[in-house]
Parts: C-alpha cells; structure tokens; sequence
C-alpha cells in the first residue's frame, strides 16, 4: 500500500465545434445510413444481415459445438461408461444421476444400470467431458436440448444417451 | 355544398389517404424494417400473404388486428374518463394540424404566367386560384399549425396523471416540461423566417420558396436561414417525443411513461398520434424551410433555368405534369425528412433529462434569439 | 529414553518405538502399506525405507526400532528414489481400474503415487491377469490384479481373529491371496480385512457400487449392534447411511468391528414410521400433540396411573431414557416402570455381546439399576390377567419369542390406551391408537454407556427422516402438551442435567494405520 501513486489525468478540453456534437452525429448517421442503404441492396450477397431464420434454415453446428450428450459404445455394442461417477461428483448442476450394476464380464466388473441426465438443469459447461476418464460420455451429439412440453422429456436415460450420433471424428468402439 | 364535398373529399384524401397511410405504415417499415436494416437484421417477416412476406406489410394488418382484439384495461382508481378521453386528445391535434398544409399551389382556372423580372412570381392570368390542394386555405396558418400542435401536451399530461400510476405521472409530467421548453425555441426559431417571408399563410410562403437569387438560387427558408432550419428540426425532434428525446417514455426509468397504463387500441392511438405527430412535424418542416412543393427551376408553365425556358409536352399537358411533379416533390421531402428523424432516432442514444432540459433553454433558446435579432438587422440593413 | 534426530528434528521416544512411530511423533508421515499397528511387522512393502546414517542400505521403518543417536532422513534423494521404485513395482502389474475400483478416494495407492511418484509408466508390456471378482468370503470380495500382496489381511485372519483362512499363494508375479482349500473367508469380522486392505483387492459385498466414497460425509457414532457399543465413522451421503466403518478406540474395540454391527446402519432405512400415526390416520405433531394429550388426560382420570405401564427400551439413549424418566413420573405420575429390548443373541469373547441392547447400562443408570424395573414377561402376564389399562412404550422391540408375540399382541386389544413411540413401521405400530415416529441414532446425538460402563457420545449425522423426532423431544412436545412442560429445547441441556460434571472426554491420539 506504501507505492499507491496519484497521477493526474486532465480531462480532454472540447473545442465549440465538437462540443455541439454536430460532426459526431453526421459521422453516426454516415454510419447507420451505410448500413441502412447497404441493406437496401437488391443483390442480397452483398447485404450484410446476420439473422438467422431458424426453423427454415437450420444451423450446421460446428464439430466442437456443446450440445447435447451421448454415451459411447463399446465394440460390442455396450455402453463403455463404468459408472465410476467422476462426472456426476464434477457436475456442478448435480445433473447427472448414476447407479451402478455388477457387469457379467469380469473383466468390465461396473457399469451403470441406471443413468439419467436431467438436461433441464445441465448448464452445458462441459465438465463431465473432462472428468471422465474412459471418454464414455462426450457433447458433440451436434444437437442442442430439444424442447419439451414436460419435465419428464428432458430425463435422457441411458439407452436414449447410446443412441445419438456424434458430429465428431471420435470412433466409437474400444475394448475397454 | 360543393365546397362541403371538396372539404370532406380533401379531408379524407389528406388525413386517411396520407397521413394514416404514412403515420401507421411508418410503425412498422420506418421502427422496425429500418432499424433491422441499420442493425443488419431482417426485421418482420413471419406474417405473410401467400407466402410473401412483402417486405413485412402483413405485419402491420396483424398488429391493427391484435390491438383490436387486445383486452382494454383500465386501472383501477384511474380517472376513467380522462383515461378514456386523453388519447383522443392526443390523436385529434396531431391530425387537426393537417388542415393548413398545402400540398400544392392553388389551382388556377385561367393560364399561370411566371415572371422571371418579378423574380419568379407566378401570377395567374385570365381566371383565379381554387384552393384544391390543402384542405384550409388560411391567413394565420402557421399560428393555427402552432396552437394545435401544443394542445396534444394536453393529451399526454392528461394520460400520465389519469392513469393513477407513478411512471404513468412521471412521464405525463417530462412531457410536458420537455414540450412547453421546446415549444419556445420552435417558435422563436420560426420568427426569422416569418420576417423574411412576411406572411403566416402557408401556401404564401412556399411560393415566396419559389424566388430565386441571382436566378439560379432558391430562396428556400433552408437558405435564408440555416440556423433556423437547424433549431427547427432538433426541436421537432423534441417536439414529437421521439428518440433521442423521448424521455416521456423511457423505458429504461420509467416503463413506459405516460403510456404505461394503456392497452388495446388506446395504446395503438397514443402510439399513432406520436408517428402522426412525427408525419406532421416533417411537413412543417417541408413546407417552411425545404420549399414545400416547389421543385426548383420547375414552374407552371414550363422550366426556367438562368435565362433559358422550354416547355416540354406544351403548355396544358405541362401545367399538369408540374402540379403532379410538385404533389410528388411534396410527399417526398415529407417522406425524406420522416426517414431523416428515423435516421437520427437510431442513430442517437437517449439524452439525460437535464441534457434536455439544458439543450432546450440554455443552448436551443439563445441561439433563436440571436437568430432572429442578426435576422433583423440584415433585413433592416438591406 | 534415546534421543532420535528425524530430518533435523531432535525427539525424544520410548525405547523399543519404531522409526515409523517416531517420525509420526516428530510430525513426517513415511509412507507404508504393510504396516498396521494393530498387527504384527512383516516389513515387506518396502515402502517406508527411510535413510539412517551411517547405514548404507536404507532401513525399513516401520520394523526398525529407534536408537539413542540415531539421525534419519526421510525425504532424502535416495529414499525419495527408492520410494518411487516400490511404487513403480507395484503399479507394474496394477490395473489402475481406479474408475471402478471401490477404493478409489480412500486408497492408499492412489494417495502415495499422487504424493510421493506422479510419473507416467514406462511399462511397455502386458500386464499380467489375475483373478478377479473372486468371492472370497460371503461378506468379502478379491480381485487379484489390485492386490499389493501385503499380507495384513492374511495377517489380521491369523493374529486377530486367529481364524487362519488366508494365505499366499503361487510366486512372483502371480503370487495371489487365497483362502485355504475348502475354507473361505467368513469369520465374524471378515469385512475388517476390506478395511485394512490398502488397495481395492479386498472390497465389502454390501458397500460395493453403493457411493463413491468421496461423495461420503462422516459422522461419529456407535454402532448400536450390541451392548459393546463399537465406535465407528457414520458414513453417509444424501440423508442415508451408506456404511460403517470401525473408529479407534483402544479402549472398545480398537481397530476393529463385526460384520453382523456393520449391518445394523440398514435398520436405519428400512420400513421407517416417517408420521405420527392416530388409528391409522397421518397426523402433523400439533395434532398429535393435542390427541395424546387429550387421551392421556382421559384415561389418567378414568383409571388412574396405576394402572398405566410404561416401557423402557434399552435401545434408547441416556439422555430419551432421563426424559422418559421425568416424563413418566412427573407428568404422568407413573413409576410402573418395564424393561423392553431386543432379545439376547450369539456372543463370542472379543467384541460381540450376547446383549443386543446398546444402552441397558445406561438404561440402569438412568433409573439406578433394573431391579425396580419390571420384565417384559410380568408385563405379558399383568397384559393377560387385565389389570393394565394403558401402555406407553418406547420402541417396539421386546425380548418375545414369536408365541409370547402374537399372545402379547392379542392381549393389547383389552388397553384402553397404547402410545407406541418407534422408529419402523410393524404390527405393533399398526395396533397403537397412537404412533409416534422417532429417529435413529444417526439423526440426533446422545449417550450410550456400553457393558464396560464406558459413556459414549454419538453425534447427529444428517436430518431426522420424514417428520421424526428424537425420544425426548416427544416427551417434551407431550409434556407441554399436559401442561407440565419439561423444559429442554436442546440435547446438551439434558445432558447437562444428567451428568452434572461431564468427564473430559480423552481424545486417544490416532496412531497411523
């Protein structure tokens, strides 16, 4: 606290002309007129209008959008997930809801009987993506949250998760 | 009775044919499609008619239909009938003012001589002028103009104190306060122009436009007196309570002001009655300073520019053409300077009330005064 | 009283104590996994190798005793080296399945690799398979991949419980811990060997898949079991006790619990009573309040309290059995005192009790020993031959055999009056004009005095279930409720009350397992 210095800033003296703002509003209205006219163009490639008409024109999301989650498979068509609970421990809406089964395979041991994500309360920051170690669960179904009519439908359960595809280049597959 | 039937006719043309046309098709293509083009949007274009959107029109048939069919709230412990009545009061002068702008010349019976050594001055020869082109031929138009269009503070006073709401009040009484302060400089503005035209008829004065200096430059009020053109136009701004003046409505401080409290087609009139107010603003503003209908070095009875004149189609065919070329040079310098307010409405972000306050009286007022005392000294110098 | 200098800290330990211990004394932990102090040291882990001058290998140390003189480095380079090469011989052949290992968050592997490793495997070739899933025990599970091979549960089987079912078996790499041929593991502590395991090989069948056990919270408590009174962590998460772990208590049961105790956390879940109940109807405690109190007033005034019986239950605590106390002899003027309970079961000679009762001590503490107290046979008996009219009873256990049951629930028909204040719903509850939920042990705190006589607090660990209350807080509802208020808002004011001077509870310093 000893080094705080003060230095003075003077404040920017206006000269008539600019305090009347003229030139400052001619040069906002070149601006909106530019715009205003651009968008007048008939030849719509040149127009530069953002919007996007949604349900006609469907976005392409990008391979590394967020969206919606998946659950991976296995070689065998089984889910890879071993329930080991990392993302629903790092899950900071506690969206994800997990109970593990005794597999028959040895060798797998656990996996989840039950696993419910509530994308209502998913805040899609994508932590459970980090967390899981066996790259079970992924966000790049390339979909977002549909809507829904009741709480209900926003419960994606286990067999729902396996069944979307993914955007990405990730092969689903592995031994274990 | 012919006369009746020529006041009604003009009536119905001027107000319902023009001004609704212009005042309801302006909420919708100048507040929503100019600004989606200003903001590289699209703006409205869901509402469509098989399957066009046609640049967002059915829009506005469906929001006249929504408000129609909207439930009128009234507040409770509101005054009901001066709830009711305030925005008739506003609606009506915004409209009522229409009497007095003049859409073009008269119409005169004979043959319409302009002289160049009178500078410019067309007299008519050989029959007399018809009032078929304003709806009220009158002396003191630009008093009439003036009266009315400070009694629809009234209407919004009257609408914000009506309402029993706090915001409602707030905005009634910023209203006010802003249009009593810009009512004067708006006034005093104009005065200068008055002494260089000599006259408050309006229709006088855009023929007074018509002169010319030196024979290539007319003597439009935009000429004679910038300054006057400038405060005139800030204070309309102000004047019509539209952005970036419109603190009555602030919506970020006070809801929606005066308008608050009002639903259904209450609200579409208070919200009409602003965009007419804009309308008419725009025609004053026309008419005073940017020459009303006169289309320069076009005159009745062929085109003069320096010393040369042709009269293309011969001399009848012209007279027509020139009173339709005037009718379109009118509406569109209209529709230009409504465009131009629309412009600066998106252009502007929203003063602070002290700004207002302080641009009306301390800024808007002197500059008219001197305006108007270096006026009288020039024309008491020549 | 040789002098020790660990890491440049001079201390001073009793002979005979182990470098380990003194270096935990001097405040360095060396890490091991072998080592447990409650069993014998077969140092074969080699992971606590620590740096003795003037030796010039390094020393295991949890098996080497201190000497005056001695100056021992912990952390040095090489022991830092040769920590990182045991751990890097063990995890050659370790699956790493951490993700479905029970053990992950409390193992100490994964804490020792994290702490004293952190470097990536440079094993380059398969690992080799063992057994896994092997249901070693009826209680236990084994997998064989996890396993370090440090034997301290061979060794609890053969110096604690001295039941000698486990053993090594093969060498090398495919060395695996067995039972012998035909046994398995199923003494009566055989989830203890789970507890001691330092890694995932040995997990309990009841907890496994259940909860991570990060996501656990951790309560003090005592195992309600039996009279014993074993001191155990309340692990719970979300409101429901998900196991119990043994907590060190020298003087109880020290490291250790049965598995039949280990069990008991369910009782505190299943078929719960979560309303008060008046003939079968949901009531809220204000009703209920009002209900009690109206019908305790009637037949106190119709009969008398000579004729009500009122029942104690050794399952309750100190501090519900003083208010049952107060509230019997106070409010309602009762002293027909009978002792309820569960039943005696099997006994052995370390830590299981015939008495399945956790507080009978304290149970005749509270009322200056039993013999005032009448037995649930004389109260089947006073039942039968009609000379009750009303019965109050704490928790609906009595030590019947199922013919004295159903006699004992016919005969309640007769009572004009039966409040039953118990935890789970059954036929008694369905039988009593008023049911009154109450909490376990691991929703409120309080005092059980073990068969040693040794007081032992519990604490609250979560919420009581549904609208449940504690004992004495029903007392003190009713007690208002007649208008003679017992007034005690909060557990430490009957406490208070009860132990004028509470003893200075010695907290044992926890020697590292």
């Amino acid at each position: 606290m000893g080094n705080v210095t003060v230095k003075n800033v003077d404040r920017i003296k206006q000269t008539l002309w600019e305090k009347s703002y003229i030139p400052e509003i001619l040069r906002g209205l070149s601006v909106t007129t530019s715009h205003f006219f651009r968008n007048l163009n008939p030849n719509k490639e040149k127009r530069t209008i953002f919007t996007r008409e949604y349900p006609e024109v469907i976005t392409e999301y990008p391979e590394r959008y967020r969206g919606l989650h998946r659950l991976m498979l296995r070689d065998d068509g089984q889910v890879r997930c071993v329930a080991c609970m990392c993302c629903s421990t790092i899950c900071p809406a506690d969206c994800i809801h997990i109970e593990a089964g005794e597999h028959d395979d040895p060798t797998i041991e656990k996996y989840p009987t039950v696993f419910v994500i509530d994308e209502l309360r998913c805040i899609v920051c994508g932590l459970c993506v980090e967390a899981c170690p066996c790259d079970a669960i992924r966000m790049d179904s390339g979909r977002h949250i549909p809507p829904s009519l009741e709480r209900d439908e926003a419960f994606f359960d286990r067999d729902l998760l396996m069944e979307l595809g993914g955007l990405s280049e990730a092969k689903q597959g592995g031994q274990r | 009775m012919a006369e009746i039937l020529l006041s009604v006719v003009k009536i119905a043309v001027i107000v319902f044919g023009f001004v609704m046309l212009v005042a309801s098709l302006m909420t919708l293509l100048g507040d929503r499609k100019q600004s989606a083009k200003i903001q590289n949007r699209i703006g409205p274009n869901q509402a469509r008619f098989f399957g066009f959107s046609l640049a967002g029109i059915p829009h506005f048939l469906a929001d006249g239909i929504k408000m129609i069919l909207k439930e009128n709230v009234t507040p409770a412990q509101s005054n009901k009938f001066l709830h009711t009545i305030a925005p008739g009061l506003v609606f009506v002068p915004a409209l009522v003012g229409w009497a007095v702008v003049p859409f073009m010349d008269h119409y005169c019976t004979g043959t319409v001589q302009t002289l160049p050594q009178m500078n410019y001055t067309e007299v008519c020869v050989g029959g007399e002028w018809k009032n078929y082109f304003s709806i009220m031929h009158f002396n003191s138009g630009l008093l009439f103009a003036f009266a009315i269009a400070a009694v629809s503070v009234y209407g919004a006073a009257i609408a914000g104190w009506a309402s029993n709401s706090k915001f409602s009040l707030l905005g009634g009484l910023r209203s006010s306060a802003q249009m009593i302060s810009y009512e004067v400089s708006m006034g005093l503005s104009l005065a200068g122009v008055l002494m260089i035209y000599g006259t408050l008829n309006l229709n006088e004065m855009v023929r007074m436009q018509g002169n010319m200096f030196g024979d290539w430059l007319p003597m439009w009020g935009v000429v004679v007196q910038p300054l006057a053109f400038f405060l005139f136009f800030l204070a309309g701004l102000a004047e019509t309570k539209r952005a970036p003046f419109d603190l009555p409505e602030d919506e970020s401080v006070i809801v929606a002001g005066y308008i608050t409290e009002y639903s259904s087609m209450k609200f579409a009139m208070m919200q009409l009655s602003e965009y007419a107010a804009t309308v008419f603003i725009a025609a004053l503003i026309a008419v005073i300073f940017l020459g009303g209908w006169q289309v320069p070095y076009v005159y009745a009875d062929g085109i003069r520019f320096l010393d040369n004149h042709w009269v293309p189609f011969g001399e009848d065919a012209w007279y027509w053409i020139s009173i339709f070329l005037r009718i379109g040079a009118m509406v569109f310098k209209i529709l230009f300077l409504v465009w131009l307010q629309f412009m600066m409405r998106w252009t502007l972000p929203r003063f602070r009330y002290d700004q207002v306050m302080t641009l009306g009286w301390k800024i808007l007022l002197p500059l008219s005064i001197a305006n108007l005392f270096v006026t009288a000294l020039v024309l008491a110098i020549l | 009283m040789p002098k020790v200098t660990i890491n440049g800290t001079e201390i001073e330990v009793e002979k005979g104590t182990t470098l380990l211990r003194a270096a935990a004394q001097a405040g360095y932990e060396v890490p091991h996994f072998c080592y447990h102090p409650a069993l014998s040291i077969p140092a074969n882990c080699r992971m606590c190798l620590v740096e003795v001058e003037g030796n010039w290998k390094l020393q295991p140390a949890c098996y080497s005793e201190v000497t005056d003189g001695m100056v021992v480095n912990t952390k040095s380079d090489r022991v830092v080296k040769a920590q990182k090469a045991v751990l890097e011989f063990i995890l050659v052949n370790h699956p790493v399945d951490c993700p479905i290992c029970d053990q992950a968050g409390e193992c100490k592997l994964q804490d020792y690799y994290m702490a004293y490793d952190a470097q990536e495997s440079r094993l380059r070739t398969e690992k080799q398979s063992k057994v896994k899933v092997f249901p070693i025990g009826p209680e236990v599970l084994y997998d064989g991949e996890r396993c370090i091979l440090c034997t301290r549960c061979v060794r609890f089987c053969e110096e604690i419980t001295g039941t000698n079912e486990l053993t090594i078996v093969q060498r090398g790499d495919s060395a695996e811990i067995r039972t012998f041929p035909g046994r398995e593991l199923d003494n009566d502590y055989s989830v203890c060997t789970a507890d001691i395991c330092p890694v995932g090989a040995l997990t309990s069948r009841d907890f496994r898949f259940k909860c991570r056990v990060w996501l656990l919270s951790s309560t003090d408590s005592v195992c309600t079991g039996c009279s014993r009174g074993c001191n155990i962590h309340l692990e719970h998460f979300r409101n429901e006790i998900q196991r119990y772990r043994p907590r060190y208590n020298p003087q109880v049961n020290d490291y250790w619990m049965c598995d039949a105790g280990r069990l008991t956390y369910k009782e505190a879940h299943e078929d719960r009573l979560l309303r008060p109940m008046n003939n079968g109807v949901q009531l809220n405690w204000h009703a209920v309040g009002e209900a009690t109190a109206d019908k305790l007033r009637r037949v106190l005034k119709d009969d008398g309290a000579a004729t009500m019986a009122f029942v104690v239950s050794p399952q309750a605590s100190c501090e519900d059995l003083f208010l049952a106390r107060e509230f019997a002899t106070k409010v309602l003027g009762t002293t027909n005192f009978y002792l309820g309970g569960k039943a005696d079961g099997d006994s052995d000679d370390f830590l299981i009790e015939a008495d399945k009762n956790p507080n009978r001590e304290g149970l005749s503490q509270v009322f200056g020993g039993l013999d005032d107290l009448k037995t649930a046979v004389q109260l089947l008996q006073d039942l039968e031959e009609g000379t009750l009219s009303s019965l109050y009873m704490m928790e609906s256990h009595l030590p019947f055999d199922s013919g004295e049951r159903t006699r004992f629930i016919d005969a309640l028909d007769q009572l004009d009056l039966f409040i039953l204040q118990a935890q789970h719903r059954s036929d008694l509850a369905a039988k009593a004009h008023l049911a009154l939920p109450t909490c376990s042990h691991a929703e409120t705190s309080g005092t059980f005095v073990n068969s040693q006589g040794i007081h032992q607090r519990f604490d609250q660990a979560f919420a009581p279930h549904g609208q449940s209350l504690p004992h004495w807080q029903i007392f003190t509802r009713l007690s208002k409720a007649l208008d003679a208020p017992l007034e005690y808002t909060f557990v430490h004011q009957v406490q208070k009350e009860m132990f004028p001077a509470p003893e200075e509870e010695d907290d044992a310093a926890q020697p590292a397992e």
